[in-house]
């Protein structure tokens, strides 16, 4: 009896932690804003192929032609490889076209940041990128979503 | 001081094994989830260990009894998630370096292992009068209560470096970016 007391009162800060993390489970509503959709197309100038996030990094020509640097998280590497991307799939200055949601933080320092959902390769080929059930909006991105 | 730091952090990321482990397929995720569990294992004996002295757990096993015969399988957990820790941190050395949870989870460590040597010498000190008391002499409560609040302190910020608050990337504003170390970050995670 005394041990459950004692547990319950252990667990009860540990359950508002984790209730409040819930909101955002690394690292969707934590960092990434459900209300700014983005679609990016560009050339990849560089790719962190690294656990637990690959980056993803484009070059995006906005409208008044000025190029703006784009990095864009994906699941882990296996996340990756298991939709179909893997290293020599992304060649430096190859076309992508990214479905994602851009970071809470716009500042854009050192590039704009976003949640990538899909990836459209230049031959037309679309692929999943994040992972689920980390709190991005069922968008439809995820084939394996129900 | 900070820059000793880094100096070591970007030693490590040249090393091709920690960069191998950074975009591995598999064992980076592996590590991570042995670490999570002998985390889960060894903090929850120790755990019993401190609520028992504290006169909150099992009140009918003799304290002393309970905390030796708990050590040593908690110590192999504690090995084994201190290995897996010390990897996650060579997989991703420079930004973990850098990041202000890392450094004060890293502190409490520190602090945790001290009470923990002054616990286990006032233990074998107090001799065994008080082992079926339902509470340990004040100072073994005072050790199992600053255990509890550092290991649960230590669990939460471990969590908080997967997130990018305060990381020195997005330039955090004096005192967070001389405390994280902030040099340059370089990766990201």
């Amino acid at each position: 009896m005394a041990l459950l007391k004692a547990s319950l009162w252990l667990a009860l800060p540990l359950v508002a932690f984790v209730s409040w993390q819930a909101r955002g489970h690394h690292a969707f509503s934590a960092e990434f804003d459900k209300e700014a959709p983005v679609s990016l197309e560009g050339a990849v100038t560089k790719v962190e192929w690294i656990n637990p996030h690959a980056w993803i990094h484009l070059a995006v020509i906005d409208d008044d032609g000025t190029s703006v640097a784009w990095m864009v998280e994906g699941g882990t590497p296996n996340t990756l490889l298991r939709s179909g991307i893997h290293k020599n799939s992304l060649p430096i200055g190859s076309e992508i076209k990214v479905r994602g949601y851009q970071a809470k933080d716009k500042t854009c320092v050192p590039a704009c940041k976003a949640n990538g959902r899909d990836l459209t390769f230049a031959d037309g080929r679309k692929v999943f990128m994040g992972s689920s059930g980390t709190g991005a909006p069922r968008d439809g991105a995820d084939p394996r979503e129900r | 001081m900070n820059q000793a730091i880094y100096n070591f952090a970007v030693w490590l990321d040249t090393h091709g094994w920690s960069t191998a482990l950074h975009e591995s397929f598999y064992l980076y995720n592996w590590i991570e989830t042995t670490h999570v569990l002998t985390l889960m294992f060894s903090l929850g004996l120790l755990f019993l260990i401190d609520l028992r002295m504290l006169g909150l757990a099992l009140p009918g096993i003799p304290a002393g009894d309970l905390a030796r015969r708990l050590h040593l399988p908690m110590l192999l957990g504690f090995s084994i998630m201190l290995i897996t820790g010390l990897l996650l941190f060579y997989a991703i050395p420079v930004r973990t370096a850098q990041s202000l949870w890392f450094r004060m989870k890293v502190v409490l460590m520190v602090a945790a292992a001290i009470n923990a040597w002054c616990f286990h010498h006032s233990m074998t000190t107090a001799g065994t009068g008080w082992d079926t008391a339902r509470k340990a002499p004040p100072a073994l409560q005072w050790g199992a209560g600053l255990s509890l609040c550092f290991w649960m302190l230590i669990v939460v910020f471990g969590r908080l470096i997967a997130y990018d608050w305060f990381d020195c990337r997005t330039g955090p504003p004096e005192p967070f970016a001389t405390l994280s170390g902030c040099i340059n970050e370089q990766t990201h995670y």
